[in-house]
């Protein structure tokens, strides 16, 4: 099989964070589960790096095993490596002696009734990284804490501080989370569906007031989400994730309007839109995910894919990049295909 | 908090008057005149015992005097022993029992809380398995038989060594409470045991110790301040139950180690039918569990911020 | 690396048969007992319990042996022991005279037999008379005679039949002279006895171990009744009161955990459901009952019924424990149902229309079957503890009805002799509490709904 040519594009700049072949299995009852089967992507300082894909696909799983979070056993991360500037942290998240877990990447969680400490006041778990990372004496960390809190707009934030999460409704436990996870001032901040749990117009506060902080800290975020929608506001690149692969990767209007992989136009087309030229009849995705019991020795999108060749059950497709960074793991882009489907983009397509 | 203090009192104070209603009403349905029994009640006891509990009047008119006698802190006379107040035999008795029972569930929580902790931070290695095999043994063996075993292995040990090691029976140092009080409070040991272990991997794989872990708090300060708090907090809950078992459970620890404890007394009470310090143990008993349990939910309440704030 | 050709490009056809392998899906329940069998402690457990229930209900139908039937000429026997036993003539008096002869000293008269142990002797140094003495071991150092069994005040009674409770084994029989105080004095003869079973023909026929009219002499062996784990202090057959104390221990130990339980989930998940005023009054009367002093309520439930000291009363003993028990339940189940009525997909349902019965017995009862599970694993030892501990105080089952409680009761005081009165039935109650408790932990990892979406 020839490699496809395709330059690979000179970096501007070491990125951030570069994740390589990140592999994650579990053990099951039922067996072992590849959840993630070999990822990569890399994230540059003040950037967002967006991770869109269906219910189960290893979104969480991806990001959590580089922070170390998920359960071992029974999971296992069988191969990858993920360098924080140049640095190796998986499987130890420590650079210098000091983990870099709320030092050098904060992480927000999807539901935040759940994610705080129920016995613990909202201004201790504040305050609690700047005791561990930066050695402030409680005192002092608590007073950050509150004027973190202020800073993600919380009313009252001195008294707010000594309540416990209980007395806090999830819009406020949210913003509670982000500044716990900004207190140390992270070069990365990992949000995990930040907004799933929360109603629309809390929804929007929340991605604001993100929005702000990166641009007041600079840092990096890499938002998972399942709403094209708040990719669209958010992001500078996406990643779309399907079966614990990265199926397309681009910048977002690469990926929006010049979609590359059959799954993403599935996605996108069963995403409602307020675009009135784009207007279309909403078609969901039919069938269901592979079982990642048994991955699928080709695609993983083989089953539901339109455009599913014979290639496709046998191997697995390699990137196929298109414009500079933009690549898809789709056979369609191969030389040989004579399929060129027009709902799709291809390298050489007019425009 | 002392607003809530108070209701648990009153609410305390109300169930130890069903208690006692509850006692009444049971002892009053037994079947024939408990005075006419075939047991030597001498005419003089029997004059006293009609004018103290008015057995002549109507049973509700006896109710009323019995809770009169109880609101004063009068648990009565016993039916058999001439001019004996229940009160003395619960002044003599019971702080027997006490100790007896404080020393078990102190052994009970220290070890549940310690065991669990360990087992489910072990979980599945040689420290699990072993704890949890113990733990079901501790809990499969009837209390009954571990007293005469560990009686038997006293007097073993004893005559090995040809000293008194500790004492095989009997009351008086603390020498003679540690055995009866380690098989007084093993099962509920046990059955603590597990239940921190469970509560404990259930936080373990809780959301907010993993929000814990990602904000690089290192392991011991992850297990101290946020999963044993935590953890504890049922554990708390099911304390004023089990102080309850316990103190129960010490009837049969009394009888074995020959242990002169109330409980002692309340079986030969029951076995000669002195149905008035039947009754006033039991509600002695009741009230005294009732205390404990409020004592236990304060405890709880200064745990959980829930409770405390409401 | 594999060359591609045009044909791998080619459409495929029909996509039904990639999508083959879905597996199937599986109901609640299917896939908890799917769980369940793969978990091999609680399935040995599963089979214990159905052994245990086994053991009583056909038991007695293919052990046909009265519990009640006292084996005189087996008394306190360990199994497994020898029950050969020799046929003799009937008892006849005996006037002193020795059928052996050419001895002297404290000497057997006749071979020794469970019928009669025969001794003479002749006169101590310095003896005013005789004290006989029997022990089960030998006489030592310390001069350990055992239990005295006969004493003659003078030097005339030089002989003494033993027929007190004489079981086969081995005795040390001892003479110690007395003075004339007829205080014991340091001079004594002790002799090894090793007594041999034996009956009667009349008393075989009678024990129906051999046909009437069987002919045998004198001197034949024949087999006593089988006693597969031995007899009890009162020569009782252990197995089958073991049977019939299971039927006792496991109908208390069963029967009361499944109806309180019963009565907590309807309670409790009522309550739980209803919320607001009645909800708390409702757990207020569970408050209450919860601090009845437990056993204290079960002894005072027993005399109320007119059930005295000393006698049995298994149904008021099942009442009390439901009376008392079914509050922890309840309270459990009425927070699971609080709890659950919070989530998000109670809320979609009521939005959808559903009625309150459905609600609770299709999404709140199956969510709380692991809590109610784990309840009813302790609930069922600790009913037959309960059943025990109350036995062993002789509050609760009395002989001579037999349950595994009542029989450890009086296998306790024989402990040292006969351990085996104790650890029989202590031993079943051990076995019932582990598997009710093993297969409790496997019910709950296998209904646990958490662990359900990561398989
Ligand atoms: N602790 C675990 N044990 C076993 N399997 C797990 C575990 N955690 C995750 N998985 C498996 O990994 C796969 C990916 O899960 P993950 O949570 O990453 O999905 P996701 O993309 O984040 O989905 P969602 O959008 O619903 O959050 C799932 O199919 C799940 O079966
Ligand atoms: S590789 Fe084949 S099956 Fe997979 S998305 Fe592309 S065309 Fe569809
Ligand atoms: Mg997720």
């Amino acid at each position: 099989m020839s490699q496809v040519a395709s330059a690979v594009q000179p970096q501007a700049e070491e990125p951030l964070l570069q994740v390589e072949d990140l592999v994650v299995e579990f053990d099951t009852y039922g067996g072992t589960v590849q959840a993630v089967r070999g990822v990569g992507f890399s994230v540059h300082s003040g950037k967002t790096l967006a991770i869109v894909g269906e219910s189960g696909c290893g979104k969480s799983v991806m990001v959590q095993s580089i922070m170390r979070l998920i359960p071992m056993p029974p999971g296992r991360i069988m191969a990858g490596s993920a360098k924080l500037r140049g640095t190796e942290i998986l499987g130890a998240n420590i650079i210098d002696g000091k983990d870099i877990r709320g030092s050098e990447i904060g992480m927000i969680f999807q539901d935040p009734m759940t994610s705080l400490n129920p016995t613990m006041t909202i201004g201790d778990q504040i305050a609690e990284p700047l005791q561990v990372h930066r050695g402030y004496s409680y005192r002092q960390a608590f007073k950050r804490a509150i004027e973190l809190l202020e800073m993600t707009r919380i009313p009252e934030a001195a008294k707010r501080a000594r309540q416990y999460p209980f007395e806090f409704s999830g819009g406020m436990l949210q913003r509670a989370m982000i500044a716990m996870a900004i207190s140390c001032k992270p070069a990365i901040l990992i949000a995990d569906e930040p907004s799933t749990a929360l109603d629309v117009t809390i929804q929007a506060q929340i991605l604001d007031l993100l929005k702000e902080l990166q641009s007041e800290t600079g840092m990096a975020i890499i938002l998972i989400t399942h709403d094209l929608g708040v990719v669209a506001r958010m992001a500078d690149e996406v990643a779309v994730m399907y079966a614990g692969k990265i199926v397309e990767h681009g910048t977002v209007d690469d990926v929006f309007y010049r979609s590359a992989h059959p799954y993403t136009v599935g996605l996108r087309e069963a995403m409602p839109t307020n675009d009135p030229a784009r207007q279309h009849k909403l078609e969901p995705i039919q069938g269901s995910p592979p079982d990642l019991f048994a991955p699928p020795a080709g695609c993983g999108y083989c089953p539901r894919c339109p455009h599913a060749m014979k290639v496709c059950e046998q191997s697995q497709p390699e990137r196929f990049y298109l414009l500079g960074e933009h690549f898809s793991r789709c056979w369609l882009h191969h030389p040989m295909s004579p399929q060129k489907p027009e709902s799709l983009y291809f390298k050489d397509a007019q425009q | 908090m002392w607003g809530y203090i108070f209701k648990r009192l009153v609410q305390g104070i109300i169930t130890v008057w069903f208690i006692a209603t509850a006692t009444f009403f049971a002892m009053h349905s037994v079947p024939g005149d408990p005075l006419l029994n075939d047991r030597a009640v001498t005419p003089q006891m029997r004059a006293n015992l009609e004018a103290k509990y008015g057995l002549d009047k109507p049973v509700l008119t006896q109710y009323f005097v019995y809770l009169g006698n109880l609101s004063r802190g009068d648990f009565g006379i016993s039916f058999t022993q001439e001019n004996r107040q229940v009160n003395d035999i619960i002044r003599q008795h019971f702080p027997v029992s006490a100790i007896l029972g404080v020393l078990a569930v102190v052994f009970a929580a220290a070890g549940g809380v310690l065991f669990g902790a360990l087992t489910a931070l072990y979980r599945n290695r040689l420290p699990d398995y072993i704890i949890m095999f113990l733990v079901i043994l501790g809990i499969s063996v009837p209390s009954f038989v571990l007293a005469a075993l560990s009686q038997l292995a006293l007097v073993n040990l004893n005559s090995l060594f040809a000293t008194n090691i500790l004492p095989v029976a009997g009351w008086g140092t603390i020498r003679h409470m540690l055995v009866p009080a380690l098989v007084l409070g093993l099962g509920t040991m046990a059955y603590l045991t597990r239940l921190m272990r469970s509560s404990m991997l259930e936080i373990i794989n809780s959301d907010y110790v993993r929000t814990a872990r990602a904000k690089g708090v290192p392991p011991a300060r992850i297990f101290a301040r946020h999963q044993l708090r935590n953890a504890i907090l049922p554990v708390v809950t099911v304390l004023g139950p089990a102080i309850a078992a316990i103190t129960t459970g010490g009837f049969v620890v009394e009888l074995v180690f020959a242990i002169p404890g109330l409980g002692r007394y309340f079986v030969e009470a029951v076995q000669q039918l002195d149905y008035t310090v039947i009754m006033g143990t039991t509600v002695f008993y009741g009230a005294f569990l009732v205390f404990m349990v409020i004592v236990v939910d304060v405890i709880y309440g200064f745990i959980d911020p829930k409770v405390r704030l409401e | 690396m594999i060359e591609l050709t045009r044909n791998d490009f080619d459409p495929i056809k029909s996509k039904a048969e990639t999508q083959g392998e879905l597996r199937p899906s599986l109901s609640y329940w299917q896939d908890a007992w799917r769980r369940l069998k793969a978990n091999k402690r609680a399935l040995v457990s599963l089979y214990l319990v159905i052994f245990l229930l086994l053991f009583a209900i056909v038991g007695p139908w293919v052990w046909r042996v009265d519990p009640a039937l006292q084996d005189l000429d087996q008394v306190g026997q360990a199994p497994g022991v020898d029950r050969r036993a020799v046929i003799i003539d009937e008892y006849a008096p005996w006037d002193g005279e020795s059928a052996i002869s050419g001895f002297s000293g404290l000497r057997l008269s006749a071979a020794a037999t469970t019928q009669a142990v025969r001794l003479n002797w002749d006169v101590l140094e310095g003896a005013n008379g005789h004290r006989v003495y029997r022990n089960l071991f030998p006489v030592g150092p310390e001069l350990a005679f055992g239990i005295p069994i006969a004493e003659f005040f003078d030097n005339e009674t030089l002989f003494f039949e033993d027929r007190l409770d004489v079981q086969p084994g081995t005795y040390f029989y001892s003479i110690v002279a007395l003075d004339l105080q007829s205080k014991i004095t340091s001079t004594y003869e002790s002799i090894t006895v090793s007594v041999t079973r034996v009956t009667t023909l009349a008393e075989a026929i009678e024990n129906k171990l051999v046909p009437e009219g069987a002919f045998l002499q004198s001197g034949d062996e024949i087999l006593l009744a089988l006693h597969p784990l031995g007899t009890d202090y009162l020569g009782r057959d252990m197995l089958a009161r073991l049977m019939a104390g299971a039927q006792v221990s496991l109908f208390i130990g069963i029967g009361a955990p499944f109806l309180f339980v019963l009565f907590g989930v309807t309670f409790g998940s009522i309550a739980g459901y209803i919320g607001g005023r009645a909800d708390q009054i409702m757990m207020r009367f569970a408050d209450f009952v919860v601090a009845l002093p437990f056993l204290l309520f079960m002894i005072l439930f027993k005399i109320s019924f007119g059930i005295g000291p000393g006698e049995s009363g298994v149904f008021p003993m099942l009442v009390a424990l439901v009376i008392l028990m079914w509050p922890a339940t309840a309270r459990l189940v009425r927070g699971q149902i609080l709890q659950i009525r919070e989530q998000g997909y109670i809320a979609a349902s009521q939005l959808l229309g559903a009625r309150p019965g459905y609600l609770i017995l299709r999404h709140m009862l199956p969510n709380t079957m692991g809590v109610v599970l784990v309840t009813l694993t302790f609930a069922i030892p600790s009913a037959i503890f309960t059943e025990a501990f109350l036995s062993f105080i002789g509050m609760g089952v009395v002989p001579p009805t037999p349950s595994w409680g009542s029989m450890s009761n009086e296998g306790i005081k024989y402990m040292l002799i006969s351990p085996h009165e104790l650890i029989f039935p202590a031993l079943l109650i051990s076995i019932t509490v582990l598997a009710f408790n093993l297969l409790g932990d496997g019910l709950r990892d296998a209904l646990d709904s958490r662990m359900r979406n990561f398989e």
